[in-house]
């Protein structure tokens, strides 16, 4: 039987809905109080107002919550944020600055690898994955390995362009 | 990939309109630094959640909140009678500043009936998006419940004429062949990836929403209307948006509940749909149902014409589904007749959706007569070339600029569409059976009333300014071309400022039109910015044109010029600094063309053809688009980047309408069941064709002096029909219900 | 989302403790484990699943994935799905397992999702996700509204007047014709169950999915050594090219002799309320030669007792037409 003091899900205070908790998000850690429902996709606007990470469907269907958790891309709308503490989380925001793009950011606006952004962070959060990832050089490879990403404007094409720019392939 | 992937180069000044530019907000996109409606956050914010009906049809009997209101965090259920109830907004299309346009007029919580599943019933609002969700689920509503009517067999209420000439029926009785067929679309959802939010916050009287609008001026007066405030107190923010696809163009119920929630709670009130509730209440393409009759001589001239078409409306609501649009002007025919009618049902008000009217009109057109040239013996593209009008049939007035022969042309040499086997599944590639087929596009080419201001700044920049939005077509960019352009500077020397309604009335992001509707105000602003700089600079006691008379003087391309002599020009950064003026402005305005009251004395369309090959493996029913050719006759391109790329998302936005997109209706509680990401299927990445985009470049300069029509809808408009077509070719099974599904193939 | 309370387990008899406190281990368990949260977390929002206690079992030392003693194949419950679709001893041994994962879901998805939490999936059943309407899966009782509704992607074998839900798995179809074995630790001990054996039919009890009781914590999945010389294959067929459910799909290994077919393995996805396997089914080509008549006579067997519903009748056909594909694929 497990010893309920010992758990680190502790309430900020007895009775409390809120669980402390420490986030490391683009290297830098937040102590933050949150709600135990709370996802980490919420936790990452509401909370702390890094809005660079949408929510476009709430339940894994579209993408466009993707951020990297240990490397790895994941959607932030289905992590509890509670369960993340101590993982290295990385968002759009540390990826680059609009005065500093990552060469991947760089491509997506050279390519016009959008239209309307929304889906944009979550494009190059797998994008920027999938640079890691062991899909082949290919074109088709690049797009099953991006089909978790929704775009409703249909900017594929360019989207599939820009990464295969940065990768030296075509 | 296709030629058309090469890398853009960086526009100069002068010849940055028509040249591929990046998106001047490019940078703030890809980095998450664009902030759309939902991500504003203020002080002392509350959530709010909306509770929709579980039923389509009856009556609200009781709303027991009592355990969602002792819930944590929760300030309110608010309900009908929890604040005064809303006005209803009415109609105004009499300028661009008084814009009053809407498709579902019932104001929330007007009534306790029930009329679609999803309408409101009540509105939990909370400390925390995760209180108020929970609360809103808590919130227990009874129903005397009636049967909903969600049928999709529809009969018109009633049939009215939308175009007629010569003798319809007279027309088939001459023709050597005729077709007559019925087409149905199934409902459609738009799903932008972004949902609608709404960020509501009083200081005082004073109301601003941060908005999730493609028409901030429009919302503005129409928000105004319903909570009784002067359009003056109303501020509207839009300033990214994740796209509409049209369900953003006219305000919906939310969006009023947040401001009423912000002012009955005394807090800024920040509501954001489930994707589940954009399915309910948000508009919707409805279902369509058509019929198409051609009849034709035996060498494939049409003789007459019929398109019959009804399509499905809310109870409340008249929304009608233009599909006969194009019919009348796509084809020279001696007889024609086009009817239209709508079919009440328990649905949520439907609403335009990109291409509405053309674009499901056009997939019954354009199946009609592939099927047409089939019973002819004769290659569809011939059959359209023979039926080429020289005027507008349908108005009896001459095309600003028709290249629509051109385009089959061009798409076929592009396509290689010479070495088509016509027979029922004789290409094959790789062990894959091939079809290719063609289909016509037109959309409408007109342009809305705007105004624009310009500044020009002493540091060399200009602002350009507009209640305009970029919906994701470019509109940021665009604006800065045209200003760039105009005063020889580079992009990035030109501030743009767009949605929101402090700026110049703009008009709402529709129709393919934004770009159209601002050449004239914004080329004016500019002309009235040099002609203000230039008489300052004349009145100057002591300035570099002290003493000119400002007849003698010139502005162009952003530099004072004499319009005699030797004199040096001079650029309107060095004029401002010497005459110590910071700034000078100008502002211009357009006229709309859409909907304008008289007979027009041209036909304003653009045109295009759109050719694609399926592959089909019927081992394993397996059907993919492999490769598209679209070529586009709209006029000048401003942006070679960003018009190609609207091509071709419409061209993958096609393929879901001809292969996957189906919203389903329940019958039995009415509900769109299939109302998420998972089970309404879009195209992916991997579903994404090799795509060929080229443009005919002919300036029409009947709408605006640079000769730009607009792109963003009609790379729809045709798509699914040649899909279809191909099937066709492929399998030899006509499909006349979309989405066509591979069962169907199946046989 | 209802509240619930958070729970690390210090080690899997913690969360076993923990987890036995619980009614039930089938639908409307007050206690879940918590692993990848992509079923779990959805379901919460949805309110198909309200747990009062969440066991947080993603730092348990359940992840690994290596060669087992008799070798065959050692997964941990916890191994995310990525990680067994790339590792190099499923992509060379066991290749229907590597392609059946990649084939499901998205790479996001399958960082998060673990070996476990797939086969604990739950149905994509529209009506088992909406909770205003009635569902014998979530609401024991109350009815089924797929019989009469949307039910184009639903079961067409093993299905039961109270519930035609599919079961929606790609990575339990290729561990089923692997011949899985899932060990569960629970409140008596360990134990282990075969896959085949694992997964209950709906019947009248459509919320029981399978044999797991409260305080169960699948620990790991067994795969028995690899067949030499055979060759596997998994293929998923569905409307839209990349993410998206199996409207049917079939995991296939064949080993031959002499031109003969001496072992065959197959199941079908995306048809059945469990992942389905017949092994009469199968037993009907050894020691035949590859062929369309066999492979078609192997799909009739499989596919005997298909009940069509109103919307998928087409996956009978469809079903055949993978199984006789990816069995062609295989043996070419």
């Amino acid at each position: 039987m497990s010893d309920p003091t010992s758990n680190p899900f502790s309430a900020v205070e007895p009775n409390s809905d809120l669980l402390s908790v420490v986030l490391r998000i683009n290297g830098a850690s937040h102590a933050l109080q949150i709600d135990p429902r709370a996802t980490l996709l919420d936790c990452l606007r509401d909370t702390l107002q890094l809005t660079g990470t949408k929510k476009g469907c709430d339940h894994g269907q579209c993408g466009a919550c993707t951020v990297h958790i240990n490397g790895r891309r994941r959607n932030a709308c289905l992590a509890l944020a509670a369960v993340h503490e101590g993982d290295e989380i990385l968002t759009i925001e540390g990826v680059g600055t609009p005065d500093r793009l990552h060469p991947l950011q760089a491509a997506f606006v050279a390519r016009d690898a959008y239209q309307c952004g929304y889906c944009t962070s979550g494009q190059i959060m797998s994008a920027l994955a999938l640079l890691q990832e062991p899909c082949g050089p290919g074109d088709d490879e690049v797009r099953e390995y991006m089909s978790g990403n929704l775009c409703r404007c249909g900017a594929y094409a360019n989207i599939v362009a820009a990464i295969q720019d940065v990768r030296g392939q075509s | 990939m296709s030629a058309s992937h090469s890398a853009p180069t960086q526009a100069s000044p002068m010849n940055v309109i028509g040249r591929p530019h990046p998106r001047v907000d490019g940078a703030l996109k890809v980095t998450g630094a664009a902030r759309y409606a939902g991500d504003h956050y203020l002080p002392g914010m509350l959530y709010a959640v909306p509770v929709g009906a579980t039923i389509a049809k009856g009556s609200i009997t009781a709303i027991d909140a009592g355990v969602a209101e002792q819930m944590p965090g929760v300030r309110a259920i608010l309900r009908r009678g929890s604040f005064p109830p809303l006005g209803r907004a009415e109609l105004d299309m009499s300028s661009a500043d008084t814009t009053s346009i809407l498709d579902e007029f019932r104001p929330p919580f007007d009534d306790d009936v029930v009329r679609y599943y999803g309408q409101y019933v009540a509105l939990a609002v909370a400390d925390s998006f995760e209180q108020a969700k929970a609360a809103a689920d808590a919130v227990r509503v009874s129903y005397a419940v009636e049967i909903p009517d969600v049928d999709p067999a529809l009969v018109a209420e009633k049939m009215t004429v939308k175009s007629e000439r010569g003798d319809a029926e007279a027309g088939f009785a001459g023709a050597a062949v005729t077709i007559d067929q019925r087409y149905a679309m199934a409902p459609e959802t738009h799903n932008p990836i972004e949902t609608h939010a709404t960020l509501a916050v009083w200081e005082g009287d004073a109301l601003t929403l941060h908005e999730t609008t493609q028409g901030v001026i429009n919302h503005r007066n129409v928000v105004a209307r319903m909570l009784g405030l002067p359009a003056e107190k109303v501020r509207v923010i839009s300033r990214f948006l994740g796209s509409g696809f049209g369900n953003k163009l006219w305000p919906w119920t939310h969006s009023p509940l947040a401001a009423a929630a912000a002012r009955t709670l005394g807090r800024p009130v920040k509501l954001v749909l489930s994707r589940a509730m954009t399915f309910q209440s948000v508009g919707h393409r409805p279902r369509i149902e058509q019929r198409i009759r051609l009849g034709a001589t035996a060498d494939g001239k049409l003789t007459s014409v019929r398109h019959d078409y009804v399509n499905a409306t809310s109870i409340l609501d008249s929304y009608e589904e233009n599909c006969g649009e194009a019919t009348p002007h796509m084809y020279s025919t001696p007889n024609l007749r086009v009817t239209a009618g709508i079919a009440r049902r328990n649905i949520g008000t439907p609403t335009s959706m990109r291409g509405p009217g053309a674009v499901p009109g056009l997939y019954a057109l354009e199946s009609g007569m592939d099927e047409l040239a089939v019973a002819l013996g004769m290659d569809p593209v011939e059959l359209r070339l023979r039926n080429e009008p020289s005027i507008d049939e349908g108005l009896g007035v001459p095309f600003s600029s028709r290249h629509f022969q051109e385009c089959l042309r061009v798409g076929a040499e592009r396509f290689g569409w010479s070495r088509r086997d016509p027979r029922v599944g004789a290409m094959t590639r790789d062990g894959l059976t091939l079809g290719w087929g063609v289909a016509a596009c037109s959309w409408i080419a007109e342009r809305f009333a705007s105004n624009a201001a310009v500044d020009l700044r002493d540091d060399g920049t200009a602002r350009v300014a507009c209640a305009i939005q970029d919906i994701g077509t470019g509109t940021y960019t665009v604006m800065a071309q045209m200003v760039a352009e105009r005063l020889g500077l580079p992009t990035d020397r030109i501030e743009v400022a767009l949605g929101d309604t402090r700026l110049p009335a703009g008009p709402v992001s529709g129709g393919s039109m934004a770009t159209a509707s601002l050449v004239a105000p914004i080329h004016e602003a500019v002309a009235k910015a040099g002609a203000a700089l230039i008489a300052a600079a004349c009145a100057a006691k002591d300035g570099p044109f002290s003493g000119s008379r400002p007849e003698e003087l010139d502005f162009v391309e952003g530099k004072i010029t004499a319009k005699t002599g030797n004199r040096q020009a001079m650029g309107f950064d060095t004029v401002l600094k010497a005459l110590g003026m910071p700034a000078i402005s100008g502002s211009g305005s357009g006229t709309g063309t859409f909907m304008a009251p008289g007979k027009p004395t041209v036909s304003k369309h653009s045109f295009g053809a759109h050719f694609v090959e399926v592959t089909w493996q019927p081992e394993t029913a397996r059907l993919r688009v492999a490769r598209t050719v679209s070529v586009i006759d709209a006029g000048r391109i401003l942006n070679p980047l960003a018009a190609r790329n609207q091509i071709e998302g419409s061209v993958v936005m096609g393929i879901g309408m001809a292969l996957f997109e189906e919203t389903h209706y329940d019958a039995r509680n009415g509900a769109p069941v299939n109302a998420s990401l998972a089970d309404y299927v879009v195209a992916t990445h991997a579903d994404a064709p090799a795509m060929d985009v080229h443009f005919l470049e002919y300036p029409d300069t009947s709408l605006n002096a640079l000769g730009a029509r607009g792109v963003g809808e009609i790379g729809l408009a045709g798509t699914a029909a040649a899909i279809t077509n191909a099937v066709y070719h492929a399998t030899g099974v006509r499909v006349r219900e979309l989405p066509l599904k591979l069962e169907h193939l199946m046989s | 989302m209802q509240s619930f309370e958070l729970l690390r387990a210090a080690d899997p008899s913690a969360a076993i403790a923990a987890a036995s406190r619980s009614a039930t281990a089938q639908q409307g368990a007050s206690v879940r484990f918590l692993a990848g949260g992509t079923t779990l977390v959805d379901l919460m929002k949805l309110g198909v699943e309200a747990p009062h206690l969440l066991v947080d079992i993603n730092r348990l030392p359940l992840d690994g994935i290596g060669r087992a003693a008799d070798g065959g194949l050692r997964i941990g419950a916890t191994a995310r799905n990525s990680d067994l679709a790339h590792d190099p001893i499923v992509k060379a041994e066991y290749a229907a397992l590597s392609q059946a994962i990649l084939s499901g879901a998205s790479t996001q998805l399958r960082n998060a999702a673990t070996t476990a939490g797939n086969l604990l999936q739950r149905t994509r059943c529209l009506y088992f996700r909406d909770t205003a309407t009635p569902c014998n899966k979530r609401e024991p009782g109350s009815g089924c509204s797929a019989i009469d509704g949307a039910n184009r992607m639903l079961a067409i074998l093993g299905t039961s007047e109270h519930c035609i839900a599919s079961n929606p798995s790609d990575m339990a179809v290729a561990m089923l014709a692997y011949d899985a074995m899932v060990h569960i630790q629970g409140p008596q001990g360990e134990r282990q169950v075969a896959i085949a054996d694992f997964f209950l039919l709906p019947g009248d009890t459509p919320d029981r999915e399978n044999v797991l009781q409260p305080g169960d914590l699948v620990t790991h999945v067994t795969l028995p050594p690899p067949e030499v010389g055979a060759r596997a294959a998994y293929l998923k067929l569905r409307d839209r090219v990349s993410y998206e459910f199996a409207l049917v799909s079939a995991a296939v290994s064949v080993t031959m002799a002499e031109g003969r077919m001496a072992s065959v393995r197959f199941a079908l996805g995306g048809v059945g309320t469990r992942p389905w396997r017949v092994p009469a089914a199968e037993a009907s080509l050894i020691g035949q030669p590859p062929g369309e008549a066999a492979f078609r006579q192997a799909a009739d067997l499989a596919l005997a007792g298909a009940r069509p519903q109103s919307q998928n009748g087409f996956k009978i056909e469809l079903a055949r037409r993978c199984l006789v594909h990816a069995l062609n694929q295989v043996t070419r």
